[in-house]
Order: structure tokens, then C-alpha cells, then sequence
């Protein structure tokens, strides 16, 4: 198979800037989210404090933590987003340094190797459609590790 | 990668015990009109989810992982007993996976 094609490694283009992304549904929920938890984590906090100026001894611990967590996740989402750029901006780690990572992976998590079939290939229907059949499972998964937590 | 794994089993596990004591004990006798030991136990956990916190994603990010699993693991330390399942599962799908995928000890991770 001299030119079975690593499918699963090409490298996307997308079309326009990079930031695109942060616009998209899914990132628009995470954004979402992450403002609903911040003041909600504000406002247990503020909560707390009122609670500790009542006399409510314990809640000055409360009162430290709510905003710690807050920032906490704050870092979260800039660092998540940072992660973000970077990997749109180079690819997956490994495609630039000319290394195949995916060598390194458990056989579950490599991108499938597909053939792309040759003219002899075309001859043999059986084969030629088994191949597009690979082809297609392929497609369907390729960006499915990524939600699963992996990033390639 | 080693000692953050370490940090991040010890601290899932601290977590979680701390966690049942506070809710199934420390909650009923707080109900039956005895406070001290929810109050108490809840403070304990209220900071070793900090630092579990903190491990569990220095963990995520040594991983490589994306964000949903980082936030289940995250919020693992708030819900009782999901700190050991979540423990479990990160073992079996992303740390066993990258342990085996290190050559050698001695490697440095790659991220």
C-alpha cells in the first residue's frame, strides 16, 4: 500500500481567522457557562459574606473560596482558549516537527490508515467499495476522539 | 507525569472520603440537630477541593486533554463518591493510554 494516505492527520484549513472559532455554537455555550458560573460563584461568595457578618462564624471560610473559584475558573477558560489558538494555528502536535505522533498512540486512539485506491484497484469492485467504505468510517470519526478528550 | 498522577490519586481519593463523611454522616447528624461535625468536615473539604482542584488540572493539561473531560474531573470532587469513578475511568481511557505511549522512564513528556 505505497499510497495508503493518512487521512486522519491532514491538516484542516479553515477559512477565515483563526478566532473564528470562538464563534461557533458550542464555544458560544462555553462562554456562556463560564460568565453564568463566575457570578454565580461572585454572588455565593458575596452571599457568604453577609452570612459571616451576621455572625456566622464558618462562612468566613465560604467567603475566601467562592471568588478563589471564580478565578479559578476564569484561568480555566483563558487557558482553554489559549490551548486553543495554538493548536489552530500549528496543527495537532507532532505535524509540525515532521514526527508521526501517532505512533506513539494506543492502536484505539490512531488515526485510521485508509487507502485511496489505485487504477488496478478500480477493477475490483468488491475492493474498491470496501475502500470507500473504510473512507467513509473514517470521515465519521475523525473528529470524534477530540470529544472524547483527546486532542489530535 | 508519574508524580502528577500520584497527586492527582491521592487527593481524588482524600477528597472523596472526606466527601461521603460529610454527606452521609455529617449531614444526617446535622439534621438530627448536632451541626459540629457538617460544619467541621465541611470547611476540611471546602479546602482539599482546592488542592485537588489544583492537581486535577495540572493533571488535564500534562494529558493533553480536552474540556470536557477536564471539567468532569474537575467537578468530580463536588459530587460524593464521583470522585472514584471519575478516578477510575480517567485511569482506563487517558492515563493508562499515555503511560504506555511514554518509550521509556526516562523520556520527558511531550505535550
Amino acid at each position: 500500500m505505497e499510497n495508503a494516505a493518512q487521512v486522519g492527520l491532514a491538516p484542516e484549513r479553515a477559512a477565515g481567522p483563526v478566532w473564528r472559532f470562538l464563534i461557533q455554537p458550542r464555544w458560544l455555550g462555553w462562554h456562556l457557562l463560564m460568565a453564568v458560573s463566575f457570578w454565580g460563584m461572585l454572588w455565593l461568595g458575596d452571599w457568604q459574606l453577609h452570612r459571616a457578618l451576621a455572625g456566622n462564624g464558618l462562612s468566613w471560610a465560604y467567603t475566601f473560596e467562592w471568588p478563589l473559584f471564580a478565578g479559578f475558573a476564569v484561568v480555566f477558560w483563558a487557558k482553554t482558549i489559549k490551548d486553543e489558538f495554538r493548536i489552530r494555528r500549528d496543527g495537532p502536535p507532532g505535524t509540525l516537527a515532521g514526527s508521526s505522533d501517532s505512533d506513539d498512540l494506543p492502536v484505539s486512539v490512531r488515526p485510521v490508515q485508509v487507502s485511496v485506491g489505485t487504477a488496478e484497484d478500480d477493477d475490483d469492485e468488491e475492493l474498491s467499495a470496501y475502500n470507500a467504505y473504510l473512507a467513509r468510517l473514517n470521515d465519521e470519526v475523525k473528529r470524534h476522539g477530540r470529544w472524547h478528550g483527546l486532542r489530535s | 507525569m508519574n508524580a502528577a498522577v500520584l497527586r492527582y490519586r491521592v487527593m481524588a481519593y482524600v477528597t472523596g472520603v472526606v466527601l461521603v463523611v460529610l454527606c452521609f454522616v455529617g449531614i444526617p447528624l446535622q439534621v438530627a440537630g448536632h451541626p459540629a461535625v457538617a460544619n467541621n468536615v465541611g470547611v476540611v473539604h471546602g479546602i482539599l477541593y482546592i488542592i485537588y482542584l489544583v492537581f486535577a488540572w495540572i493533571l488535564s493539561r500534562k494529558l493533553g486533554l480536552a474540556t470536557k473531560p477536564t471539567v468532569i474531573m474537575l467537578l468530580a470532587g463536588t459530587i460524593p463518591i464521583m470522585t472514584f469513578i471519575v478516578e477510575r475511568w480517567v485511569t482506563r481511557r487517558f492515563i493508562n493510554p499515555a503511560l504506555a505511549a511514554q518509550p521509556s522512564p526516562a523520556q520527558p513528556v511531550r505535550h
